[in-house]
């Protein structure tokens, strides 16, 4: 089963929910697929462990990086590169949007409203249910409202990322997965993948899902860790 | 309770609430702004407090007026904002109120730079503030111990009626990890009857409690600072807390580094193990009282050809190392404080130029 994404692809959701890594890990996952593929870090309201941090990384991999100019990158201010709105007008295959977190992170795609006119966006909430409150639909559901009243877009779809970063076990990857699709019924949108470590992969049953996996290199490492090499092993 | 995934500085509003402090008086700052935006939310929630001030300095006699009316009180903020409260914190440990300050710290001096430092180690281990006083400052490393420390300090705090501070890097409020929340730490205040101004109705005691910083006369001001110094030297017959890496064997290196600066240091000494190079560490997870003692016997350790202060800053913690260390081996220092995290490469290349 292979994700099926095309176009503009904003990925949004609570903090913490793990937004920028399937940021990353997406466009490279496309990139490798053999699509044209770029990436924006519109993290407009986190200090640390944004896109930014895995240029390097992206450019190696072939993905285009859309940042804010390189003396703003850590500027303690909100910095939307007047590029993003280009981009979007020119998505190629594929055009990752990685969003801040919770309502207030998605206001910047209100920001970007007149360059979206016109144009389908997918704007994808990432759900992570080991993080606090993210564990009922009711909570899911009333972020996937604030996010839309924010953005003053449509939530189209969900990404199932359950994890508890080092301590994942495969508990976590199937209930997690049972209870992103069980979110997906009941609001009627499609569950568009889920998001898995790579080094879990060998042990996973995929029988046990109906939707593709994308596997997950952790770029966003503390500085004690290396980051894991795309499509290998850790690095 | 099973695990969740948080954010050091949601974990560390958490564990406040967890521990019974349902007051929270805060000024945002970069990168602790998380704590006041998630308490925001959460305060509502279970019948507590969340009130901005419309400065650190104001957040400081905010503090200081709940803690001396026996109400369990913290605060958060970021080096800078920590500045501003240094005079309310003087006066909190002069009229002996407990209350906990958390410090997130980034890049200084001045407006210095968002990323992690650890450049407070000076403010918050001697002073900041003016007079002599101290404070009970904890160190963690991870987002599971800065709860659990959180959890303990409102305790501490109590205990000695001084004011407690949790300094934490920026990493440790900007990361992610698993935590749970242990139960056992929740503990009742203590008897308040003899010091909070909480109204006589509140107490069974008919004695009138009396706040205040003001001894005018030379006597009784002496008196009052050797009854503080008292407690101090208490804190340091009882207080000590550290964690030891590598030090069972024979080691030629001896590294002293505290916070997320030491994980790097357990990733460095993990590689030189493999290239057959023994380096040892002491992670103080207390930082006043620092755990001297430890220190010197480890660097007195035959074979140990030196001791190595890690730390980001340009210097400081490295000032108490060699005051421990008092001429055993000789002591080194290594550090950067652009908010840049030194590397395990660059520390194990610092451990070779040593050895050399």
């Amino acid at each position: 089963m292979q994700i099926d994404l095309y176009g503009i692809v904003a990925i949004v959701g609570n903090y913490g929910s793990g937004k920028t890594e399937i940021s990353i890990n997406l466009a490279v996952d496309r990139k490798q697929a053999g699509l044209d593929v770029r990436i924006a870090d519109l993290d407009l309201v986190n200090p640390y462990f944004r896109t930014r941090e895995a240029r390097q990384a992206l450019a190696e991999a072939g993905v285009e990086v859309v940042l804010p100019p390189e003396h703003l990158l850590q500027a303690d201010l909100p910095v939307l590169s007047p590029a993003i709105g280009g981009m979007i007008q020119q998505s190629g295959d594929l055009a990752v949007l990685d969003v801040g977190g919770n309502n207030a992170g998605a206001r910047v795609l209100a920001a970007l409203a007149d360059a979206f006119k016109g144009r389908q966006v997918h704007m994808l909430q990432v759900i992570n249910p080991m993080r606090p409150a993210m564990n009922t639909a009711a909570g899911c559901l009333k972020l996937r409202d604030e996010i839309e009243k924010a953005a003053r877009l449509k939530i189209t779809g969900f990404i199932g990322n359950a994890n508890l970063i080092d301590e994942t076990g495969l508990q976590e990857i199937y209930s997690g997965y049972e209870f992103v699709q069980s979110l997906a019924q009941q609001s009627g949108l499609p569950l568009e993948f889920i998001a898995v470590a790579r080094k879990l992969l060998p042990d996973i049953d995929r029988r046990r899902f109906s939707c593709p996996v994308l596997p997950v290199d952790r770029q966003l490492v503390p500085p004690w860790l290396s980051a894991a090499k795309f499509g290998g092993s850790v690095g | 309770m099973s695990k969740v995934l948080m954010k050091g500085n949601e974990a560390i509003g958490e564990a406040a609430i967890r521990a019974g402090s349902l007051n929270y008086f805060a000024y945002p700052i970069t990168p602790q702004s998380e704590v006041a935006e998630y308490l925001s939310r959460r305060m509502p929630e279970v019948g507590g407090v969340f009130l901005q001030g419309e400065s650190e300095v104001a957040v400081s006699y905010m503090i200081f007026g709940a803690a001396a009316c026996g109400e369990r009180v913290f605060t958060t903020s970021s080096s800078p904002g920590i500045s501003l409260m240094s005079e309310g914190i003087s006066y909190i440990t002069a009229a002996e109120c407990p209350a906990v300050f958390v410090n997130i710290m980034r890049g200084g001096p001045g407006l210095g730079g968002i990323l992690p430092s650890q450049a407070d180690y000076f403010q918050a281990t001697k002073g900041g503030g003016h007079g002599d006083y101290r404070l009970l400052v904890m160190a963690p490393a991870s987002v599971q111990e800065a709860v659990e420390m959180v959890m303990q300090a409102f305790v501490l705090a109590e205990k000695y009626l001084n004011p407690v501070m949790i300094l934490g890097d920026g990493l440790i409020g900007q990361m992610m990890e698993p935590v749970e929340f242990p139960e056992h730490l929740k503990v009742e205040p203590s008897n308040k009857d003899g010091w909070a101004t909480s109204g006589m109705d509140t107490r069974k005691s008919s004695h009138r409690n009396l706040v205040k910083t003001l001894y005018l006369d030379p006597g009784e001001l002496n008196a009052h600072n050797l009854k503080l110094k008292a407690k101090y030297e208490r804190m340091q017959r009882e207080e000590i807390r550290y964690e030891t890496y590598n030090l069972n064997g024979d080691y030629e290196i001896l590294i002293v580094s505290y916070g997320t600066m030491s994980r790097v240091c357990r990733t460095a000494i993990d590689n030189l193990k493999e290239s057959g190079l023994e380096v040892g560490m002491i992670r103080p997870q207390h930082l006043f009282p620092f755990p001297g003692q430890a220190i010197n016997d480890a660097a007195a350790k035959k074979g140990c050809r030196a001791v190595l202060s890690v730390e980001m800053s340009m210097g400081q913690m490295v000032e108490d190392v060699e005051r421990s260390v008092i001429g055993k081996c000789p002591v080194h220092w290594y550090g950067k404080c652009g908010g840049e995290v030194p590397t395990p490469e660059e520390v194990m290349g610092e451990i070779r130029k040593i050895i050399e």
